[in-house]
């Protein structure tokens, strides 16, 4: 037994006990310490081989998850030690908030690296449990409900997708990814159990027909949870949608995967125009780029390397979006769009990196993401005909358009005071460091394609 | 079997019936409570008959966990807030939910005849997915949270129903992994419950909800 | 010896409906911790309302002086043609089957309803919309209830539905059948106009059936309570031979065994008396408006057996 592939759960696991204590800036400093350990660990793993045994199973796609996991991770916990400040009737005490953030960060970790079907599904659950009362850390009566809807919704989609891991078990005799892998025998039962997986787990990942408890999730969450949210937990249980179609591999599946991606890229660009607020407006372009995401994985080859890479790239952009957006939820003590008035003069350092890191989301070339919505449009125009390329192509612009003009006009309109009111401080180096992450996944690419092909760097 | 099955699933299906009709939240509750052990006895008298000791185990959590833990809980807390012993405005009114709850039956029946049925060959197994669907609209048609919660577990239960008459053998950590990931939504579902106001029985006014 | 029988039936429902209902109301009252009236008080006070005067509302037509009569005639004849103490058809059985006493008993329940219009009286009229919307909804169901038979048996003659049940204990064994009789006994609650549904009191404001009767007096008040009671009676035993109980009734033409039958039956009675008054003892009146609630639960029983035949039965 290979202990080192378990430190990631070992660490948050042990850091959530000892946020029990009640020592103050005990349970900070025990989270970003965690934390870190976490992302070096991961940063290790992808030098080691690929591993499986009787209940772990880390690939590439594992690692790749592992590590964009733990580094979400960490920067959510170095952000909310300053964060936690700005909430003025918070439900529990903080060391309450790290310790769930903790657990929710090991029941990730644990999602992407069990070796069993329905231990995944039992992970993602566990997702919900532990992050339900993050989402209510602001005691109001719209946030409260906000988590009512998130845990009712998507608790019954997971209901979907535990049905569908009995209808797989019933054809496969057997939940283990291991052998699964070595291919399955296929007939209808397979295929409708796959597709209501793919249903149930997009539910969780804000996909098409059952997304609507997202944007108020992300809208009343505080900024840290939110960020969490769309960068890792989405991606989460979208990886859960990528094992069982790499599991699984028929055609009609892909196609059925492909409409949803495309439905929820039109829902989410149609529905961004009008919104006024800006955190649901971010919360619509996290929708769009996890259609995308199930695009790619629905095409597989180079759409599935585009995927991964949007995948990382979005969860740094976007969490640095979710960041800012909690700074000046801070400062401006309003959600509304017509409100926040000024940024770049008021709050320089958040307002420029907003700007860039709302370039970022929207797949703006310097940015990774821009990579990855590439080559899933080459993916499309590969398997479907022109026409399909350019809807998604035109839904990108017009969430490009409505993210970026909305943006724009909170960052460099006129002020209504011009008194700069930003500190230096981790609440901007984070989301600044972020951000150049998601500019540096470009150079990464060819690891990813390694990654993703042999499960480890030589 | 199939006859106990029957009558077991039709049995489940009267009891959610009943429910949509019931308005106190409290006799939900008892109901719940009843068909979670009646599904326990199915799955016991399964577990004997298969002589698999890990049915007759997960027959025994299922009991304790659906039947006795979660109904006590959700009543203790039931008491501590008065105002939400009844619900006063359902969404969609009493007699239309029971005649929408009995079509979703007949709906399950077609859809399993046209889908699943040329694959597994069992009509029984349309009366799991009745009470799946109908577990959903409980869900749908209250805005009591209790109410809504019994419907998700009714749901669950439906599962259990399917997947241990017709697929037996799941491995059992995963099912050990379930049965603990409902008692963690149970809990903090009784803590969100628990911070929400009156006000919660009008979804209508999150304005900031919208769109 | 068919029309001896049919006589000796008439005579028996005629005769002992009241007493059923005498026995109810005495056994309600003594669960209740009270004295109660005699069990004979029904034929105490049809003996009165004989010797009573009869006053009729001067606005009113000829139909509601005779309506009384023509409802009572109509149950009478449906006595001759229901199995009540045997199982094989008396002299006017085939006359007709199921659907055919159902619109008897429609017809009997319409002539009572134009009365009750014919009346102008407020209350009667109060009681009148809501028998006829609570009726509106219950027909479908009978008429499922009818159909599912028809479906069990193969025809709709009470006879042969009953000989069915009585031998194969397949199909009294059957979820189609015990959904059936559930919600028989659910519409049976409403026509017998008993607890969740109705409350039989003085007070206006809550009558349904009650109050079409409103405004007779003397022998016309007479003829309608003791219809009534044929009535209930009737539906009471066709519940007990057809749906539940189908056991003992005699099959063939025995003097004997149907004596001893005419026991047993009213025995059988006796139980089903018991089960209602400790049911409406246990619960209290639904508001007006639940009772389509109610009413649709029952409706939903009887389309559960629709499904229940087509699951393990039928197997299409």
């Amino acid at each position: 037994m290979n202990y080192i592939y378990i430190l990631p759960m070992f660490f948050t696991l042990a850091a959530s006990l000892l946020c029990l204590v009640k020592k103050t800036y005990f349970e900070e400093v025990v989270s970003i310490i965690a934390a870190f350990s976490t992302v070096a660990v991961a940063f290790i793993m992808v030098f080691l081989p690929s591993y499986t045994n009787h209940y772990l199973y880390i690939d590439g796609l594992s690692k790749i998850m592992l590590i964009m996991v733990s580094m979400i991770y960490a920067s959510t916990v170095t952000f909310s030690t300053t964060y936690m400040k700005y909430i003025d009737n918070p439900s529990f005490e903080k060391h309450f908030y790290y310790f769930l953030m903790n657990l929710f960060a090991f029941s990730m970790l644990f999602t992407v690296s069990v070796n069993d079907l329905g231990l995944i599904w039992v992970g993602i659950e566990a997702t919900t449990v532990t992050s339900a009362l993050l989402v209510a850390t602001e005691n109001t009566e719209t946030s409260i409900e906000a988590t009512w809807r998130y845990i009712i919704i998507v608790s019954v989609g997971l209901i979907i997708s535990l049905l569908a891991n009995i209808f797989i078990y019933s054809v496969t005799d057997t939940l283990n990814v291991q052998q699964m892998m070595q291919g399955v025998q296929t007939n209808k039962i397979l295929i409708l159990g796959t597709m209501m997986a793919v249903i149930g787990y997009g539910t969780k990942g804000g996909i098409f027909p059952m997304h609507t408890w997202l944007p108020d999730v992300h809208g009343k969450a505080p900024a840290p949870v939110s960020a969490a949210f769309s960068g890792i937990l989405l991606a989460v249980a979208l990886y859960a949608v990528a094992r069982i179609m790499q599991i699984v591999n028929v055609g009609m599946v892909k196609e059925f995967a492909f409409w949803l991606g495309l439905l929820t890229v039109a829902t989410a660009a149609t529905l961004m125009i009008v919104q006024r607020n800006y955190k649901r407006l971010f919360a619509y372009s996290t929708m769009e780029n996890m259609g995308m995401m199930l695009i790619g994985l629905s095409l597989g080859k180079y759409a599935f390397i585009g995927a991964v890479v949007l995948a990382l790239s979005h969860a740094f952009a976007k969490s640095s979006v979710f960041y800012l957006s909690g700074n000046i939820l801070a400062r401006y003590k309003s959600k509304k769009i017509e409100d926040v008035k000024g940024v770049s003069q008021r709050m320089p350092f958040t307002g420029y990196t907003l700007f860039f890191s709302a370039l970022a989301v929207t797949g703006t070339p310097p940015f990774g993401t821009f990579i990855g919505e590439l080559l899933i449009i080459y993916g499309i125009l590969k398997y479907f005909p022109l026409f399909y390329a350019l809807l998604v192509i035109s839904f990108l612009l017009v969430a490009f358009i409505s993210i970026n003009y909305k943006v724009g006009s909170m960052v460099f309109s006129k002020p209504t005071d011009t008194v700069v009111t930003e500190r230096k401080r981790v609440g901007t180096i984070v989301p600044i460091v972020n951000t150049s992450l998601a500019f540096l996944v470009i150079f990464f690419v060819p690891q990813i394609n390694q990654l993703l092909s042999v499960g480890m760097i030589k | 079997m199939r006859e106990t099955f029957a009558l077991v699933g039709f049995f489940e299906i009267l009891m959610v019936l009943f429910m949509q009709w019931e308005i106190y939240t409290k006799k939900i509750i008892t109901t719940f409570s009843i068909s979670s052990y009646i599904i326990a006895l199915f799955l016991f008298y399964l577990g004997i008959v298969q002589n698999s000791p890990y049915v007759i185990a997960l027959s025994l959590i299922s009991a304790f966990v659906r039947g006795f833990f979660i109904p006590w809980y959700m009543k203790r807390r039931i008491v501590r807030d008065h105002w939400r012993e009844r619900e006063i405005k359902p969404v969609v009114s009493t007699a239309m939910s029971i005649v929408i709850s009995l079509l979703i039956v007949v709906f399950a029946y077609v859809l399993y005849r046209v889908t699943f049925y040329n694959s597994i060959h069992l009509v029984e197994g349309s009366i799991p997915m009745a009470l799946l669907l109908q577990g959903a609209f409980l869900i749908i048609s209250r805005r009591n949270a209790f109410i809504q919660l019994i419907g998700y577990m009714t749901m669950e239960n439906a599962l259990f129903l399917f997947e241990g008459y017709l697929f037996p053998g799941l491995p059992f950590i995963v099912e050990a992994g379930i049965v603990l990931d409902l008692i963690g939504i149970i809990a903090i579902a009784g803590v969100v419950v628990r911070m929400m106001k009156d006000s919660s029985a009008d979804v209508g006014e999150f304005d900031e909800l919208r769109g | 010896m068919l029309v001896f029988l049919s006589v000796v039936q008439l005579l028996y429902v005629l005769l002992l409906s009241p007493l059923v209902f005498g026995i109810l109301s005495k056994i309600e009252e003594r669960i209740e911790s009270k004295k109660g009236p005699s069990i004979f008080q029904p034929y105490y006070d049809l003996y009165k309302l004989f010797r009573k005067e009869i006053i009729v509302p001067n606005h009113s037509s000829p139909i509601f002086h005779r309506a009384p009569y023509v409802s009572f005639a109509m149950y009478s004849l449906l006595t001759l043609v229901l199995p009540i103490i045997t199982a094989f058809p008396l002299q006017f059985g085939p006359t007709v089957d199921f659907i055919g006493g159902g619109l008897i008993f429609g017809a009997a329940a319409l002539v009572k309803k134009l009365a009750a219009l014919d009346s102008r009286s407020n209350y009667s009229h109060l009681g009148l919309s809501r028998a006829a919307s609570m009726g509106a909804l219950a027909e479908p169901i009978t008429v499922l209830i009818f159909i599912m038979l028809g479906v069990i048996s193969g025809t709709n003659n009470p006879y042969v539905i009953n000989n069915v049940l009585q031998s194969s204990s397949k199909w009294y064994l059957s979820l189609t059948h015990w959904f059936v009789a559930a919600a028989f006994f659910m519409v049976l609650i409403v026509e017998l106009g008993r607890l969740p549904i109705e409350r039989h009191s003085t007070a206006e404001l809550g009558m349904i059936d009650q109050g079409m009767s409103m405004e007779y007096s003397g022998m016309d008040l007479a003829f309608e309570k003791w219809g009534g009671y044929v009535k209930k009676f009737l539906l009471m035993s066709v519940f007990l031979n057809v749906y539940t109980m189908p056991f003992f009734v005699p099959m063939k033409l025995n003097l004997l065994s149907v004596f001893i039958y005419s026991g047993v039956h009213f025995l059988k009675l006796l139980g089903l008396v018991i089960g209602i008054a400790l049911f409406e003892e246990s619960i209290s009146k639904f508001r007006l408006f639940k009772n389509f609630d109610y009413l649709a639960f029952a409706f939903s029983l009887a389309f559960l057996s629709f499904l229940a035949f087509y699951t393990t039965v039928g197997r299409v």
